[in-house]
């Protein structure tokens, strides 16, 4: 086991960070090992971002300056966190910034209109109806909202714990906040969408 | 077991409604369901959010993502954007709009000053910023303008040293 890498204990398991390993390489001048991190984390990135922003060309536009920043921090890079932490801590950072910037307005303003950047429903062999599809439109708007309607630490730990399966204690890091403020945030967060969301079960 | 609502750790009932419970867990929480209308409830409202978001996607991310990122990591970060990066890390963001203000203001008073007609080439160079339509550009722009007001008040102050 490479010894320049940390290991981070959770639940009584070990396990070796190959994304901190990475990235240390790139310290060490490999970039093609910046490219795997980057094959690797982009989607998932980007796809915070847009939930966090919920407009794709801002959410592109913060996922190119978080890797912009890794990279051009990469000579003092140092493994004091799990890598995923150190990259969402920086999404965040950025995301919450361009939402207290007002780009929420833009956000804000394709939530009243059929998104263009929204994918097409994924329905095997069967051409949607138009009654199908338009339901399926407005039940994403709704949740859209919701979403976009929760503050914005709540937003991000509820989108860290659901689309990203972390645990509280990564969320907590990543936040910069006490485990129990994590738990608090997502009780909150998930109590307001029960409320905005359940009757859609 | 204790009610997870009644003790205030709800987030056992948002766990099992994912089924990320532990599994060890699962069999006691199913039990207590049983007897507990309002954690029944609670885990049927949470399953109803838990599906909603799944259906949330986001849209692919677009195929010209990484030639667009490596044609920024090509370019070399001028000081002045380091120094940026630097004061928006520290959290003193907000001084940004009014240092940007305040170099407006000091190279407007520079110019009046000193009658300074500048070269060519940096006329058209500051045209060329003024017209792009970025906030971020105009701000670097700014940032730039200011950094040479501050360099010309030290070749001044030089200058009336050496005279005395």
């Amino acid at each position: 086991m490479n010894e320049r890498v940390k290991t981070f204990v959770g639940a009584g398991v070990t396990a070796v960070d190959l994304d901190a390993e990475l990235m240390l390489r790139v310290r060490d001048g490999d970039g093609a090992s910046f490219g795997v991190l980057l094959e690797k984390h982009r989607v998932p990135v980007v796809h915070f971002l847009y939930r966090m922003v919920q407009d794709h060309a801002v959410a592109e536009e913060l996922a190119q300056e978080v890797f912009l920043r890794v990279y051009r921090s990469r000579a003092t890079y140092e493994p004091t966190a799990k890598f995923t932490t150190w990259l969402f801590r920086i999404a965040t950072h950025l995301a919450l910034n361009a939402l207290r910037d007002g780009r929420r307005d833009r956000a804000q303003e394709r939530l009243d209109e059929t998104s263009p950047d929204m994918p097409a429903r994924q329905v095997p062999d069967v051409r949607p109806s138009v009654e199908q599809s338009m339901v399926y439109q407005a039940k994403l708007d709704e949740v859209r909202r919701a979403v976009a309607g929760l503050p914005e630490k709540q937003r991000a730990a509820v989108l860290m714990h659901k689309y990203h399966e972390m645990e509280y204690t990564q969320i907590a890091k990543v936040l910069n906040c006490s485990e129990s403020a994590v738990k608090s945030l997502l009780f909150r967060a998930y109590e307001t969408l029960r409320a905005r969301l359940a009757h859609m079960a | 077991m204790k009610c997870p609502i009644d003790s205030r750790e709800t987030e056992v009932l948002v766990a099992y409604s994912s089924g990320l419970l532990e599994p060890e867990k699962a069999p006691v929480l199913s039990a207590h369901l049983e007897s507990c209308p309002a954690c029944r409830e609670f885990v049927h409202a949470q399953k109803a959010v838990w599906d909603a978001l799944d259906g949330f996607q986001a849209p692919p991310v677009s195929a010209d993502f990484n030639r667009r990122l490596y044609q920024q990591i090509d370019q070399p970060a001028s000081w002045i954007a380091r120094l940026m990066r630097s004061l928006q890390e520290s959290g003193l963001r907000q001084l940004v709009p009014i240092a940007a203000s305040a170099g407006v203001v000091l190279m407007a008073g520079l110019l009046l000053q000193h009658n300074v007609t500048a070269p060519q080439a940096q006329r058209q160079v500051a045209v060329d910023s003024i017209q792009a339509i970025q906030p971020e550009e105009v701000e670097n722009a700014l940032n730039e303008m200011e950094a040479l007001s501050q360099l010309s008040r030290h070749v001044d102050a030089g200058n009336a040293d050496s005279k005395m």
